[in-house]
């Protein structure tokens, strides 16, 4: 029983990592009709990004979030300007950017490689090996802090997406492009704009994985995976959509661990993938995402 | 000529025939009259082998429009089989490797069934985490596929291994004909019409269900025999390498490099990929995921048709005006080098409808 409370209490702090990262490719999806599979490329490129800022300018990570935020916008914006643009977009022709974006995250791949070798990575700071105690378990100080940035990121972006103009003109460019450029939105700005966002919720997400666990070139791979599980089980709906969708993720994996062998629990969520998308390509809860 | 066009199906070209024969007798005879060393005759093999598991992806991925991130799990099912099979039986090459390949195609089935009802990115996804499930399954299944230290087969050095050669030839030349086979019949205008809008194919009686799924079999069986062809050439195999993500991307970039969604393509995309990797990945390792990336980049950016968009450009140029059949590869209009007489009425009853109902 303590097992399972314990596994829950990681699961629930694990979900509020899994919903940034998820948030940031199912926004670029959701207005763009663009699955960006640099998404990986940009996770890992910020664990090193905080990884370098920590270990050479002794900047904290949690004190380095402003810089990943606009560096990894300013990325977005330039990949979206630079390339992206020029591609067709919606259910059709979304090979070719699949494919371009595939490349981008091969490219960030190998230059990671160059600089900083193949070998595993880590931030140590002196209270990484904090620990604090929820419901009589102890849990790692630094999961705590990361479940609580996500959350309030989550609740920043939902408030910017209703409550601002320019949140409303996202929304109103991802429900009808057309629409929104007959009542004077500029489109392609809001594009970029998004993918800027988008870009920017990926380096966060990579910063707040390089806190909590180790990191080399490869990374991103499965976390690129993991947010298309949440993106499909939530939704491109809401942030509680893809709260809720990594909520699911995020148990499914905790208590796999239970009746799985360990080896075995890294396929548990392709392989919910592929249910999920079989039985229910609409989500759990949001909206249908089948094209 | 006029008694070979009577010989055969309307959507064969004579001239396609003869160029086949000859190619084929050119590269049939090649080691005969040359005598290769053994590295040489090793990357033609190899070329050959990857040629046809690269044309096998781009029946999905171009001729239907379904990319597929994952052909290397049917790669690996179809290598490992066969080598069990060579190892425990006395079962002659080609059985064990279509024993393979069947049991490939099989696979691809199970889980291609119910993800090709998925359009755009969400098959493309699925199929990523059906070959990383794969791979770690394999990886952990030591008793079969000898976990990550791998298994040797007793294959030596000699005559055995340079009639590989042959049956490489044999079996390329068999998919470059179902290639052909699946572009240019009325299966070939089912899965265009399939890319371009699956409600509308639907509507005119194509099944895109049925359509995929035979595609994806046929995919995964010819995979599964590379992969098994693979294993004999290569003697030594681990699940690592045949389930690799590495490996499926270097189908994706074959078929890309040489031209998404043409017949010969592939093919072309094959051997430059086998050349890259041979002369230049071996002398700068460290470096090949970054010109894979660029690769795909520059290509996707500048010539969607890859290497086949190239050659025409440069045929353009000394005035060859090809009579055009467009192709779109998403949402772009492409030209692509086609007959037009391959363009036929895709469903004959479409006809007395027409006539109904101008009466």
């Amino acid at each position: 029983m303590e097992e399972v409370v314990r596994l829950g209490i990681s699961a629930v702090l694990l979900a509020g990592l899994y919903s940034v990262m998820a948030y940031g490719l199912g926004l670029i999806y959701g207005v763009l009709r663009i699955v960006n599979l640099a998404h990986a490329g940009v996770i890992m490129a910020a664990a090193y990004v905080t990884w370098l800022l920590h270990s050479r300018l002794g900047i904290d990570p949690y004190l380095a979030i402003p810089v990943i935020l606009v560096v990894f916008f300013i990325f977005g914006v330039l990949l979206y300007k630079g390339v992206v643009r020029f591609l067709p977009r919606g259910a059709a022709g979304g090979v070719q950017s699949l494919l371009l974006l595939f490349g981008i995250w091969l490219v960030m791949r190998n230059g990671a490689y160059l600089l900083f070798s193949g070998n595993d990575r880590a931030i140590r700071t002196e209270y990484s090996t904090h620990s604090i105690s929820i419901f009589g378990t102890s849990v790692a100080q630094s999961r705590v802090v990361v479940f609580v940035i996500a959350v309030l990121t989550l609740a920043a972006l939902h408030l910017f997406l209703t409550r601002t103009y320019t949140g409303k003109a996202i929304r109103a460019v991802a429900q009808n492009p057309d629409s929104g450029t007959i009542v004077g939105v500029n489109v392609e700005r809001f594009y970029a704009l998004t993918f800027g966002i988008g870009t920017s919720l990926g380096g966060l997400a990579g910063l707040l994985l390089a806190t909590i666990f180790a990191f080399n070139p490869t990374s991103g791979a499965v976390e690129l995976l993991k947010s298309f599980v949440v993106v499909v089980l939530g939704g491109l709906g809401s942030v509680v959509g893809i709260a809720l969708g990594a909520l699911v993720l995020a148990f499914a994996e905790s208590y796999a661990i239970l009746i799985l062998p360990s080896y075995l629990t890294a396929a548990v969520s392709f392989v919910l993938l592929v249910v999920v998308l079989v039985l229910r390509p609409g989500g759990l809860f949001g909206q249908r995402v089948l094209a | 000529m006029r008694q070979l066009t009577r010989w055969l199906p309307e959507w064969a070209s004579p001239w396609a025939v003869v160029a086949f024969v000859f190619g084929f007798a050119v590269l049939y005879s090649l080691p005969l009259v040359i005598s290769f060393d053994s590295y040489t005759h090793g990357i033609i093999t190899q070329a050959f082998v990857f040629a046809a598991a690269a044309m096998a992806w781009n029946w999905l991925g171009g001729y239907v429009g379904q990319i597929s991130f994952g052909h290397a799990a049917m790669f690996g099912v179809g290598g490992f089989l066969s080598a069990r099979l060579l190892l425990t039986t006395s079962f002659p090459f080609w059985i064990a490797w279509i024993v393979g390949g069947l049991a490939a195609a099989s696979y691809a089935l199970l889980w291609g069934h119910p993800t090709l009802r998925l359009r755009g990115p969400y098959f493309a996804i699925a199929t990523i985490g059906v070959s990383e499930a794969t791979r770690l399954i394999a990886t952990y299944w030591g008793d079969f596929t000898g976990g990550s230290s791998g298994i040797s087969l007793p294959i030596s050095e000699g005559t055995a291994k340079f009639s590989l050669y042959w049956y490489a030839l044999y079996f390329m030349a068999f998919v470059v004909l179902l290639s052909y086979y699946l572009r240019k019949s009325r299966i070939g205008l089912g899965l265009l019409a399939i890319k371009e809008d699956v409600d509308a194919a639907q509507d005119v009686g194509v099944s895109a269900n049925y359509y995929q799924d035979a595609v994806l079999f046929l995919s995964g069986l010819v995979v599964g025999v590379a992969g098994g062809i693979y294993a004999s050439y290569f003697v030594f195999i681990e699940p690592g390498d045949m389930f690799g993500f590495e490996r499926s991307i270097s189908f994706l970039l074959m078929g890309v490099i040489g031209g998404v969604g043409t017949i010969l393509g592939p093919v072309l995309g094959a051997f430059v990929f086998v050349i890259l990797q041979e002369y230049l990945i071996a002398s700068y390792p460290d470096l090949y995921l970054g010109l894979y990336g660029t690769l795909l980049i520059v290509v996707i950016l500048f010539e969607p048709l890859g290497l086949s968009g190239l050659l025409l450009r440069i045929a353009r140029l000394f005035g060859y005006r090809p009579r055009v059949l467009d192709i779109t590869v998403g949402d772009t209009k492409l030209t692509a080098m086609e007959e037009p007489e391959a363009v036929e009425p895709p469903e004959s009853d479409v006809e007395p409808a027409r006539k109904e109902a101008k009466a």
